[in-house]
This record gives C-alpha cells, structure tokens and sequence, in this order.
C-alpha cells in the first residue's frame, strides 16, 4: 500500500497491525481468517503485564497478614507517621469549625430523631454520630455557629473528630498497596503514601467533623479493591476473583452512602468494566455463554451491591429519623405522614357548602392557604393572604355559596360542590373572604399577577370580587366521584377568579419580615399551571354523619420515601446556587488558586489550603500524562510502533485508569452550576497524587533503587519543608503577620494574615491572661481587627466577618 | 448527470449470498438500483415516457422543484394579516436597531421588501392587517422561494449520499411533504433561509467529500470553498447555524486526522490541505460573517431604537441623535446619562421599585433602552455649601461628588449589603434624598484615559473613560453582564465590586449625555468607533440578549417547547390567533416524517451497537472496508449532524421554540433515506416497489389530511378535531 518513497519504516507491513496503515478505517479484519479456517484463535494483543507483576508475592513467604513482611513494616511505619500528623493537638481549636456547624449539627439530630433534610446521603453522617454516642454525646449542642465553645456545653467532639480522623489514617496504608499491588516499586508506593500524609488540605480536611475524610477513604479503597480483581483477572469465577469484586462493588456502595460524588467513582469503574467486557467480547475463546456469566457476575457485584448498601443506610436513616424535624418542610404530605407529630386523623371526604376545610398548594411545600389578622403594607392595604407550612387556626376556611343560604347549611341535606361551581372562602378567625382585584402583588410586581387578600368587615356581603369558580384539574383514579366534585385529598382543583379570570397561584418566594416570611399568594393570568393546583387536607361539616366515608393519605413505604427523599435531595442540591465568599471554580482548582477560611478566633486561623508542592507536582503529573498521550498518539498515527512495547502497555494502562478516574472526579464539577469548593477536588486529588506516583516511577525506570530512593528523598524534603510553612493554617497554631505574609505566594490566596500577632511573645502573653482567666480581646478577634487603625485592612476583616455569618446559611458539600 | 448513475452502489450485506451473477459482472460502479429497476428491456409504452425516463436524473427533481413550488407559493396571500414574528426590518427605514440574530437574515427580508416596494411606514404587529401599500405577498414570495430549493438540494444530497433513486426520492417527499417545513417557509420569518443554508452546507460538504479522491482538483475547490461560504451564510442568519459549522469542522478534523496518518502523502501536500482548509473553512466563513455586519453598519446609518445597545461613540456617529448638542465638559449641576463601557453594557438606570431583599431600598440597574430614569445629575457633597446658581464648576479628577436621580430625587448609594444576584460584591442602591443622607452618596470620579486628550483632569462627554470609586468601602460601580430577576425587570445588577481591580471594563463609564444649560454644545466629534469594534461589541450584547431569554418560572408560555417534546412531536405551534373568523396557521410537523426519523435514528444505532459487537466477535457484515466506512459515514453526517443541532438545546437555559428542531429534522429524514436503503438490499425489485410506494402514499396521505394546517384554515378550528392525534396538540382548544 504505501509507495516506495516512504519506506523507511517499511518493516511494519511484516508485523500483525500493518493492515490498517494507511487506511481510513481503525478495524482490521486480518484476523478473520482464524474464525475462517477453524484453527485455534490467538490473540496478538496479550500481555503478560499482572502475571510478570504477581510473581515476587507468590515467592515471599513471610507474610504478616498476607504481605510480605517488608511491606507490612512499611506500612506500619506509615501509620504512625500519618497518625502523628493528622492526629496531633485534634483537640484544637476547641470550638466549632466550618462545615462542623451542619455535620455536628446532624450528630445532634440524629441523636435525638428529629427528620432533617441534607443533600448528603447518610452514612457519614451516621458514622459521626455513632461517635458521638460512643463519646457519650447527648445531642443537645446544636453547632450553631462557627466558634461557638465545645468545651462549656462538655461536647464529646473529640471523639467526634477523631472518626474522620482515623478513617483518613487508613488512606495512606490503602494508598501504599493501591500502587504497590498494581506493579510499581516500593519506592513510589512510601512516595505516594508519603506524600498524602503530608498533604496540608487533607489534614486539616481529616481533623475536623467533615465528610471529605470518608469520602477519600471510600474511595481509596474502592480502587485497592478494583485493582486487587484486576489482578485476578486471568483466574475468573475463582474465590478472590468473586472476593474482590464484591469488595469493590462494597466500595462503591459505601463511596455513594457518603457523597454523590461517588456516583463518578462508580462511572470510574463502569468504564472500566464496559471496556474489561468489550475485550472479552472480542476473546473467540470465551463463548457467548460464559461471557454472560462474566457480564451477570458483574451485574451482581458492581450494581446489586451497592445499591443495596446504598438504600440500606436510607433505611437505618429512616429508622433512626422517628421525630418531627426541620427537614419536614422539604418533603410531600404523604412522606410527612410517616413522621412522628404529623399524623393526621381520617377526615370525612364529602365536601359541601358549609364545610371548614383546609386546602393545600399542591406544588410547592409552601403548605395550607393561610390568613391571618395583618395587612399588607403597600397595594390595597388588606388582610394578607399566604401559604403556612403548618397546622393552624388561621388555615380554615368555610366554603360558602355565591348568595348567602336561605336556610342555614347546617340545616339542610349538604349541597355537593360541582365542577365549576362559584364559591366563596370565608377565613374563620378573621371572618374576611378570599378576595383578588387589579392591583399588583407585594413582592411580585408584574403585570399578569394580581394580588389577593382577605376582605371583608361587618356587615358588609362583599362583593363579586370575593367569587371564585372551582375547576377540577385532576382526581384520584380510583374514586371516579372525585372527577365531578370536590372531595377531600382527591379532588386537585385550580381556583379561577371569576371576574378578572385569573387562578390562584402561589411560588416558592417568600414575602419579607412583614409578612412573617411566609410564602406568597397570588392571582396570576395565563401563569405555569402546576403552580395553580390546590387540594383539600381536612375537612368537617355538621350535618355529615358520624359514620361518613372517611379518607387519609396514602401510607408510604420505604420505596416510596426513599425515592422521594432522593429527588428532593437532587433538586436542594442543584438549587445551591447562591454565591459564597470562599466558592471557587474547578479549573482554579487545578493551581489551587483559593482555599476556604475555615475558622478564625483569638489569633489564630484554620485555612483549608493544601501543600503546594503536592499540589502542582500533582498536576504537573496530569499535564505531562496527556504531553505523553498527544506525543504517542500523534507518533502512532504516523506509523511508529510505540504501542507494541510492553512496558509502554503497562505503564499506560495504569496512567490511563488512574487519569480517567481524576478526570470523571474533577470534570464533571465544570457542568455543576451551585456552589463549590476547593475540598471538592480532593477525591481527584487523590487519583491525580497516585498518577504522581506512577509518573515518578515511569521516569526513575532508568536509575537504580538507591538512586531512585534519593531523588524520592529530596523531593520529600522539599514537601516536608513546604508542610511546616503552612501548618499554622492546617493546625490553627499561633503564627505571626510577616511569616503569613511572606507565604502569599499567590495574591488569590486570601488567609488573612491580619488576624495574626505581630510577634509569638504576643501568645505567650495570651496565655498567661487566659491563666488568669482574663479575655485580653474581648469577644472576638474580628471586633478587635475591625478596630485596628489601619484602614486599608478594614474591607478585609469585614469580609471574614461576613464568610463566618456566610457559612452558616450554605449547606456545603 | 452521469455520475449520479455511477454512485449509487448497493451495500450488500455478505456478498457470498448474494442470489445474481451479473451483480458482480457489472463491477462495482454499474451496480445501481436504477439498472435492476428499469431494465432496458421493458417495453416503453410512450416514446415521451421513454425519454422522460432516460433523462430522469434531471426530470425527477425538476418535477419535484415544481411541486415545491406549488406547495411554498399555494394560498399565500390568502391569510392577510402578520403571522407569528413576520417583521420587515429597519433596513428599509435605515435605522438602528438591535436583535438576537445575526443580520444576513434580516437583510434579505429588508430587500425583499424593498424589491416589493415597501416603505417601512407600517410596522408589523402581529396580528394586525396588511395595509394596502404593503405588498406582503411578494415579500412572502421572495422568502418562500428559499424555502422551496430545499426540495431539489434534497434530493441531490441523497444522491451525493449514495442513495437509491428510490431513498432519494423518499428523502424529497419526506421534505416536500411536511407540513412543518411547508408552514414555516411560507411567511417572513428567518427559518426558510436557515434551512436553506443548513442544506446547501449538507450538501456542499457530501459534494466536497465525493471529491476527496481528487484533491485539488477544479472541482474539489469549488465544493471546499462553497461549504466555506455556505457556512458563513448559514451562521449569518442565525447563531444556529454554528452547529452546522461544528458539523463541517468535526469531518474536517477526522479528515485531516486520517491525512495526518497517511504516511503515503507527502508533508508538503498534507500541510496544503491543512492550508486549504484553513483558508476555505475558517477564514472563508468569519469573512462572510463579518461582511455582514460591513453591510449592517452601512446600510444602518441613522438613530434607531437599538442604538443604546452601542457605545456611545458608535451611536455618535449615527444620523439623527442629538450627542452633538452635549457640552464638552462635564461641571457641577450637569444632568448626564452614564454608559457602561464593558461589552454589551448599558446606561445606569433607577426606578421607583425597591429590592425585595438585601436594604429593601431603590433599585439600581443597567438598562438599555432610553428614558427619563436614566439621568443623574452631578452634585457636590451636602457638607460644601453649593447652589445651582454659582459660577460654573468643572468636575476634576479625583473629585468626590454626588449623583442625584433626577425623577425620583434620590441618591447613588452604595454599602456593605450582599448585591441580589452576584453576592459576592456589594449592593448599589438609590438612597435618601436631597437632605438626607450619609458618606454612602459619595463617590469618587477617576478619570481612566480620554479618546484623543492627554491632559486627564476634566471630564469630556462621550470620550472620556471614568470609574466611580465608592468613598467608604473603596469599591468600584460595576455591571457586567448579570441579569436581575422578573421583580428587577430582567435588568442588568449594578454593583460595587471590591475587588479593586482598575483593568476591569465593566467599571469604566462614559457620559453619554449631557445636558448644561450654562455650557454651550461641545464641538462636533470628528471620530468614529473602529469596526472591528463595534463588530465585537454587538456580537456579544446579541450573546447576552440570548441568555437573558430564559423562560419564567411562573408564566405559562404557550408558545414554547421543551427539546424533549420535539422527536416525538408532542406539540404544535399555534401561529396566530385561534378566532374562528382567522385565518389560522398550525405549525406541526407531518407525522410520518417526524416519527419515522426519530423512529431511523434509534435504528441506526441500535444496528451500529449489533455490527460493532459482531465485528468484536470476528463476524464479517461487511465486505469491504468501504461498506463500512460508508455506514460510519453516514452515522457521521447524519446522526451526529442531528446530535449538533439538537442536543445544545437541550442545555441551554434560554426558552426553546418548536421551529429550532427544524435542522436537526432534516438529519434524522436522512437517516430514514439511508436506513431503507440499508434494509432493502436484498429485497427483489417488486418488493422494493411495494415497500417505497407504501411509503410515498402514507407520506402524501398524511400530508393530505394535515395539508389546511399549513396552508391555511378559514374555518373554526373545532371542524378538524379529528387531527388531534395526540392530546397534546393544542389544535383544539
């Protein structure tokens, strides 16, 4: 195919892949002809790469636990190291930090099984807490604030702190036989597990009540796990095969508990088995049979596990969760039945003229229509008119008839209320009815809204502006009755005012202090229509029998709630939108160019910042992968036979899987449009410091092992070095201005050295009046540096002020 | 002609089985459809007919260009009055104004209109009627005309496609025939020029691919650089067309890829194919785009109702606005507008309303339309004694001063309360009033640079860029591109940004107008804002007016459509009023047509899925390299064409319309062309017969039954209930 002019790289044409050169096409079909011609199949593209690499462990026979002695000292080693480090002074600072205001705040919840509502699945959160009952906490410290004092209330949140903790411990030895297992030296695998101790992110991410520190942990193991089957792979349906597996599929399903994150380590490893299949799919010697055996194994393992694990700590959350909470708003009538305190009895399901009733907003969990004996302050000054989110007086109303009875409803046989028949709603305690007119809502001052209020006064019969025509959108299948007229629960109606044709209508915003926060309610015209379905809750009337048909919500079982509890928490999720001082996008994250201000109080400040060493050596290990890949590529395409070499194969293969992991940890983050921080990068960061690790032993392949350990060194002296810069940020330990100045090494790095004393006497001195028991700076050090004459710093001061009163309002990954 | 004959190669599935000799005695290029359907055998019944069918490379679409015609021009004056979004552009009247779209478009309504003797006095509301002097029928004419090419360039895409006379002449039915493409051609919309343009770039790009064999040949640059200029048209119609540019780009890419492979070509002929593309898709195509807005500047010479849109230089230099009467330098007392010199910024703007959050007070904003709410005036702080009568006082730099709402008497304001929507940046609001008050009304003016005046201490309207300093927080006044909620009335946010950073654009201000009457009016500017910028300023005001078309929340629009409801054809559009005495236009789709190309495009990949796993598994489906190479090119045109034109809509936040599926309709009619082909192969010659006539029929049927909705109902609307084939066509009410 290729003329003679170009021949100098000719000899291809004799090797196995030469079919494909030069063609469009990437298939080759030389390999048809053993399909053909009925002799046995071989598969050129084979390596050898997990048997050459298993092969020193089946040798050694000392093992401690089923390693070899010498990793198991290593790894011995590596944990008290790492436990030093993540572990050291945990105690400090003994108020509460950050994000430990709603973690700490769930332990209390928990404690006391009152429902709240996180976009966090549960197990974490359940394993805190378990910590907290095993420190003897009672739940009744609620981590209101950032800084409010553990040590007053006796809150057990040490024991707290050291459940992340320790979890993260477990990181470095996991790390260690991740890199070790897949077939690298023992030289980069101390690097990479050195590396994650010294890690000041991730310290200071594992010393406090978070749920970062699970979350890397999960996911470590997952991948030790994957790998561990990985190196089976050529023994299926084997126990360790099956072991491993199944372990992995564990992983996942414990990766997923903590965090949706882990929803990408499981895209992580989907891929990986789509395209460990696909290639069994192409092996001739494994039949469609047993290739459905593989494919269901798989099936079994990395799907049905963990989504059993996944929904078994929704039914632990469930079980734990008995009480009325402040998570109830957020879920549906028929989920809010299930919680203790909200039960509601059986109502009579016939609704007549005469009848009190409650009616609810179907859409939105504003809740009943409310009224009570306030007025607007602007447009037509009368009574307000809102949603409330709970059982009330102020709920009920009578439906009347459009002309006032002649003979009293309680009097008569009830009158059904039809399909488009004209009503009107007299608000019980305040005696004003339903009324809407041409002037425009509080808060939503447009021109298709009108507002509406409670009109009326003694004596007065109102006017046409109070009619409202009832039309029944949709009814309970079951009970065609409720087709044709109101009945309670499953009729859902749109209210039309009569006069001016608009429904009414009410959305999830919310009237100012006036109005008592409540939801607004309006009268819209040609406005979205699931916002104008209304249902009736309870109802009563007096001339019903005792014995009338009764109705009540439907019960929900565990599907039902944990199904409904998923879409709210999706939906919490992305409506996280609002900005935060200390949010950062995900390519910032790449250079980490901001961390987060975790805690500042009495001189001393907690920075969420990692070690810049680790961190752009980490990247650089990205950048250079994909240089590498191009290169390969680019030269593959022009015929260079790179792809043939083995250890090019192995290399890559581990580069590859450890880069797409990165990549679905950190890429998918650039489509999420709520907030983020930088502490969502760290399960990337974890695969990108592994990458790291393999790049270190791609380059160091040349050298022998004492040179390769003593470059391993002096990097690592380099990151020790860099670490104890930065550790009066990861600790919170005292520090002074000109040292935390000299380390802005980017001017996007925002800790605030201004919060610092000028010199470390300055502590001492601190200490010697806290002795005395005597606060030298009165509340709170912001106050004081707020107070400081130099202006310039004024602006800076009042925005960490701002990010601790911040932080309280944002739920946070 | 001939070579329409040569390409149409069957793809049989395993030649082994293949039943007929002579198949392969004909070698592959005689191998056509044609040659099994007409034998030459067959007696002719009319030596007309006979030559008619000799010819019919060229009979068969001119008979369909004719059709195309008739359905485009049929009954097209018959409705009067302005359906849907009809409009005849300022062109006519020459003045400036602003819109979503690119303006190729648009212009070519302006001539159509200019050639139909309109004289821009009329202005289309929709739904009023057409007065006399408007001749709407040629205008509709002229436009439709676009339309009806899409028929015939169909057709010949199909053949460049390889396809069977018969898929092909499937594909122009299915174009002909629906009722969509018919309705949206008819009236003065943009769509049919869209359209037309998207099809000349399919067809280009399978022209320029049947080429490839001969690079640089006459041809080959004829097809290369028509794509070029057929992607440039395309995307100066409307922004939608960049995702047939992405198309293009994406063959090219692999193209060049598989060149770069090529280890046969020499370097030298690989880089000029490199250059030729470059040249002929990327310079070609920004060339015409640009050209464009050349065309759009010149022709545009006067004020219009878009000029706020500009800066205020360019809106100097049109006819008829009034910068000229502005005094040169801005003094103590001064009323002024304020511009926003960042992209696409707008004049600072208050109104009565407060925010419903955050200080509650007045609300401040950017805003892009000109009135009385616009205007401060510049005063000096309440402590230095001053009165409207002293001596004239000129701004300085650096001075601190006041800026006073005119209509409703309050001031600048700005402080520590998080902004509405950028929270980030602090709040700027309207506060207190000429007496009361605090340090927050204070600002500092900072003179950035000045157009063509060195010295930097006074302030000059129009040419000099300024910042206003916050005096307590130290903050600057910033509005970039955010947009407030419905209670902001879709509004820029103005805030004050902390960040201090002086390069930031958004912060600049220059005063647009100035009115003094103690100042005489300036001397008339005698410079102009250079193209290139007023090209890049307009494109991205058109990006972020397309962003802030977001549906809300709360409004029910009828007219709108999510992307999911449009593969199956879930909604119509209603075009006009729904009165029974209207003339009503329906805009749905005919079924057939969309069913059976959503229907293609599952199929095709559910038969790449089972060809991928076979060949996985050493099964040969295909013959050759080519075959395959043919089926995967096909997918390529077609499915990831329809993939481009369809799944960005799924993204974007901005209200979506039934009409935007349009593009991506013709990809997946296509792919039904293709897929029959693909199935019918083995099918003997009567069998194919019956398998493409049930098809023809069932396409013209359905049009048939659906044909008023296109071309107009005179009836009430409850008389073709019977069309309501699915409940959520709101045909009926």
């Amino acid at each position: 195919m290729a003329s003679n002019k170009y021949t100098e790289r000719g000899v291809i044409n004799s090797l196995p892949y030469s079919g494909e050169q030069g063609t469009t096409t990437s298939l080759t079909f030389g390999d048809i002809r053993y399909r053909k011609s009925k002799h046995p199949y071989k598969d050129f593209q084979e390596t050898q790469i997990y048997d050459l690499q298993e092969e020193p462990y089946r040798k050694s026979t000392k093992t401690v636990l089923g390693l070899p002695r010498r990793d198991a000292r290593i790894i011995a080693g590596l944990m008290l190291l790492a436990s030093i480090v993540r572990l050291y002074r945990i105690s400090e600072p003994t108020s509460v930090v950050f994000d430990e205001v709603h973690f700490g705040g769930f332990a209390s919840k928990y404690i006391k099984g009152r429902f709240f509502m996180d976009v966090h699945p549960p197990l974490a959160k359940l394993l805190i807490t378990l910590a907290g009952v095993i420190g003897g906490f009672d739940g009744n410290f609620d981590f209101k604030e950032i800084g409010k004092d553990y040590l007053e209330p006796k809150v057990p949140y040490v024991t707290m702190r050291l459940m992340p903790g320790i979890l993260g411990i477990f990181v470095i030895p996991i790390s260690y036989l991740t890199i070790k297992l897949a077939g690298f030296s023992t030289i980069s695998a101390s690097l990479v597990a050195t590396l994650l101790i010294f890690e000041n992110g991730l310290v200071a991410q594992s010393r406090l009540i978070l749920l970062d520190s699970p979350l890397i942990l999960f996911t470590a193991f997952t991948v030790l796990m994957w790998v561990n089957f990985h190196n089976h792979y050529r023994r299926p349906f084997s126990f360790w095969w099956w072991f491993w597996m199944a372990m992995t599929g564990v992983g996942l399903g414990l990766t997923v508990s903590v965090k949706w994150v882990g929803l990408f380590t499981i895209a992580l490893i989907g891929l990986s088995t789509i395209k460990g299949l696909w290639d069994l799919l192409g092996d001739l010697r494994i039949s469609p049979e047993v290739w459905a055996k593989h494919f269901l194994a798989r099936a079994l393992c990395l799907i049905l596990i963990p989504t059993v694990i996944y929904m078994f700590m929704f039914a632990i959350h469930f079980l734990i969760l008995t009480n009325s909470g402040d998570g109830d708003g957020f879920m549906s009538s028929e989920f809010q039945q299930t919680i203790g305190g909200h039960g509601m009895d059986d109502t009579p399901i016939d609704i007549a003229y005469g009848s009190k009733i409650t009616i609810r907003h179907l859409n939105t969990q504003g809740g009943y229509l409310h009224s009570h004996d306030h007025s607007y302050p602007g447009g037509s000054k009368q009574q307000q008119i809102t949603l409330y989110p709970h059982k009330d007086e102020n709920n009920l109303w009578i439906i009347n008839n459009k002309t006032k009875p002649e003979i009293p409803f309680d009097e008569q046989d009830p009158i059904w209320i039809e399909n488009g028949a004209i009503i009107r709603l007299e608000h019980i305690t305040t005696n004003k009815r339903l009324h809407s007119h041409e002037v425009r809502p509080p808060v939503t001052d447009v021109d298709y809204q009108n507002e509406v209020s409670g009109y009326g006064f003694p004596g007065f019969e109102g006017d046409d502006n109070d009619f409202w025509r009832v039309e029944i959108f949709d009814h309970e299948k079951s009970d065609p009755k409720s087709g044709e007229r109101l009945r309670t629960l499953h009729t859902k109606f749109r209210l039309v005012h009569v006069l001016t044709g608009c429904y009414l209508f009410s959305h999830s915003v919310k009237l100012p202090e006036w109005g008592f926060e409540q939801q607004e309610v309006t009268c819209v015209k040609g406005g979205s229509v699931p916002k104008t379905i209304w249902y009736i809750e309870t109802n009563s009337h007096p001339t019903l029998p005792l014995d009338a048909e009764t109705v009540n919500y439907r019960k929900l079982g565990f599907f039902g709630k944990f199904f409904e509890l998923q879409r709210v928490m999706w939906t919490t999720n992305n409506g996280l939108t609002d900005s935060h001082p200390y949010e950062s996008r995900p390519l910032s994250w790449l250079l980490m160019k901001r961390g987060i201000s975790f805690w500042g109080q009495d001189h001393h400040h907690i920075y969420l910042i990692g070690n810049p060493i680790i961190w752009w050596s980490s990247t650089a290990a990205l950048a250079i992968f994909v240089a590498i890949e191009i290169i390969i590529l680019l030269r593959a395409k022009r015929g260079y036979l790179d792809h043939l070499n083995v250890t090019k194969e192995f290399y890559e293969s581990h580069a590859s899987f450890l880069f797409i992991g990165w990549f679905l940890h950190w890429f998918p983050f650039i489509l999420m449009s709520r907030q983020l921080f930088l502490h969502h990068y760290f399960p990337a960061l974890y695969f990108a410091i592994l990458l790291f690790g393999v790049v270190f032993d791609f380059f160091t392949t040349p050298l022998s092992t004492r040179k390769r350990a003593s470059v391993a060194l002096i990097y690592l002296v380099m990151v020790l070095y860099v670490f104890r810069l930065f550790s009066p940020l990861t600790y919170g330990r005292p520090w002074i201005k000109s040292d935390c100045n000299s380390l802005k090494w980017i001017s996007t790095w925002d800790f605030d050295c201004n919060q610092f004393y000028n010199s470390y006497d300055q502590f001492s001195i601190d200490a010697d009046l806290k002795a005395l028991k005597i606060s030298p700076t009165g509340e709170s050090s912001s106050l004081t540096v707020l107070n400081s004459p130099d202006s310039s710093e004024k602006s800076e001061a009042a925005e960490t002020h701002a990010m601790q009163d911040d932080s309280n309002d944002a739920l946070m990954l | 002609m001939e070579e329409f004959r040569r390409r149409n190669t069957g793809i049989p599935r395993n030649y082994e089985k293949l039943p007929s000799k002579d198949q392969n005695e004909n070698g592959e290029n005689n191998k056509t459809y044609k040659a099994m359907a007409y034998k030459p055998t067959r007696p002719g019944i009319n030596k007309y007919i006979d030559l008619l069918r000799e010819h019919q490379d060229i009979t068969i679409p001119i008979f369909f260009t004719l059709l195309s015609f008739w359905t485009r021009f049929y009954l097209i004056s018959y409705s009067n009055i302005v359906v849907w979004d009809e409009f005849a552009s300022h062109y006519i009247k020459r003045e400036f104004y602003f819109d979503v779209h690119p303006p190729l478009g648009k212009m070519l309504v302006g001539l159509a209109g200019l050639l139909a003797g309109y004289d821009g006095s009329f202005e289309f509301k929709s739904g009023e009627v057409y007065p006399d002097n408007v001749n709407y029928t040629w205008m509709r004419i002229f436009l439709s005309s676009f339309g009806a090419w899409m028929v015939p360039l169909a057709y010949f895409t199909a053949i460049e496609l390889d396809y069977s006379q018969q898929s092909a002449i499937l594909v122009t039915l299915f174009v002909l025939l629906d009722t969509a493409y018919i309705c949206i051609s008819r009236f003065i919309l943009l769509d049919s020029m869209l359209l037309l343009f998207t099809f000349t770039t399919v067809f280009c790009l399978t022209k320029f691919h049947n080429e490839r064999k001969n690079p640089f040949s006459v041809d080959w640059w004829i097809w290369l650089t028509l794509t070029g200029t057929s992607i440039g048209c395309v995307s100066s119609v409307k922004w939608v067309g960049l995702f047939a540019t992405a198309l293009v780009g994406l063959y090219t890419i692999e193209d060049l890829w598989n060149k770069f492979g090529d280890l046969s070509m020499p370097k030298i002929v690989c880089c000029q194919h490199w250059l030729a593309r470059i040249g002929c898709l990327i310079i070609l195509p920004i060339t015409v785009y640009m050209l464009t807005f050349v065309i759009h500047f010149a022709i545009l010479i006067h004020s219009g109702p878009g000029d706020a849109q500009m800066s205020s230089l360019f809106q100097a230099s049109l006819i008829g606005n009034d910068f000229d009467q502005n005094p040169l330098e801005l003094a103590y007392g001064s009323k002024i507008t304020l511009k926003n010199m960042g992209y696409g910024g707008g004049l600072l703007h208050s109104h009565v309303q407060t925010y419903p959050s955050g200080s509650e007070q007045q609300q401040v904003t950017c805003y892009h339309h000109k009135d009385s709410n616009n205007d401060w005036i510049v005063k000096k702080p309440r402590e230095v004694a001053w009165s409207e009568d002293d001596e004239i006082e000129f701004v300085k730099n650096g001075d601190s001063i006041r800026l006073f709402h005119a209509s409703t008497g309050r001031n600048l304001h700005s402080h520590m309360i998080a902004a509405p929507v950028t929270t980030s940046l602090w709040e700027v609001s309207c506060y207190g009033n000429e007496t009361i008050g605090d340090q927050n009304d204070y600002w500092v003016i900072e003179v950035v640079d000045d157009l063509y005046e060195k010295d930097l201490q006074t302030v000059r309207s129009l040419t000099t860029r300024i910042r206003f300093r916050h005096i307590n927080i130290g903050c600057y006044l910033r509005a970039d591109n955010a947009v407030l909620p419905q209670w902001g009335f879709k509004q820029i946010e103005v805030t004050c940004d902390k960040s201090n950073n002086t390069k930031d654009a958004y912060t600049h201000w220059n005063i647009e107008r100035h009115w003094n009457d103690k100042l005489p009016p300036g001397p008339k500017a005698k410079y102009r804002s250079k193209f290139i910028h007023d090209f890049w300023h307009l494109n991205v005001a058109m990006y972020t007016s397309n962003n802030a078309l977001v549906p809300d929340p709360d409004k029910e629009d009828i007219l709108a459509s999510t992307p999911d409801q449009w593969p199956l054809l879930k909604v119509g559009l209603r075009m006009c009023s729904w009165a029974d005495d209207v003339v009503k236009f329906y805009l749905l789709g005919n079924p057939v047509v969309w069913w059976s190309g959503s229907l293609s495009l599952v199929i095709y990949l559910i038969s790449l899925t089972w060809y991928l796993i076979r060949q996985q598994r050493k099964y040969i489906d295909f013959p050759s390299n080519a075959q395959w190479d043919h089926f995967l090119y096909i997918g390529k045109v077609c499915g990831i064409g329809w993939l481009l034109h369809y799944l960005p809509f799924c993204i974007m936040g901005r209200v979506t319309y039934l009409h935007h599926y349009f593009p991506a309709l013709y990809f997946s009619i296509l792919m039904v062309g293709f897929l029959f082909d693909h199935f019918t192969v083995y099918l003997a010659g009567k069998t194919r017969h019956i398998v493409f006539g049930t098809c023809y029929f069932l396409v013209f049927a359905v049009f048939w039954f659906f044909k008023d909705i296109a071309f107009g109902m005179d009836y009430p609307a409850i008389e073709i209930s019977n069309r309501k084939w699915l409940s959520t066509w709101n045909i009926v009410d």
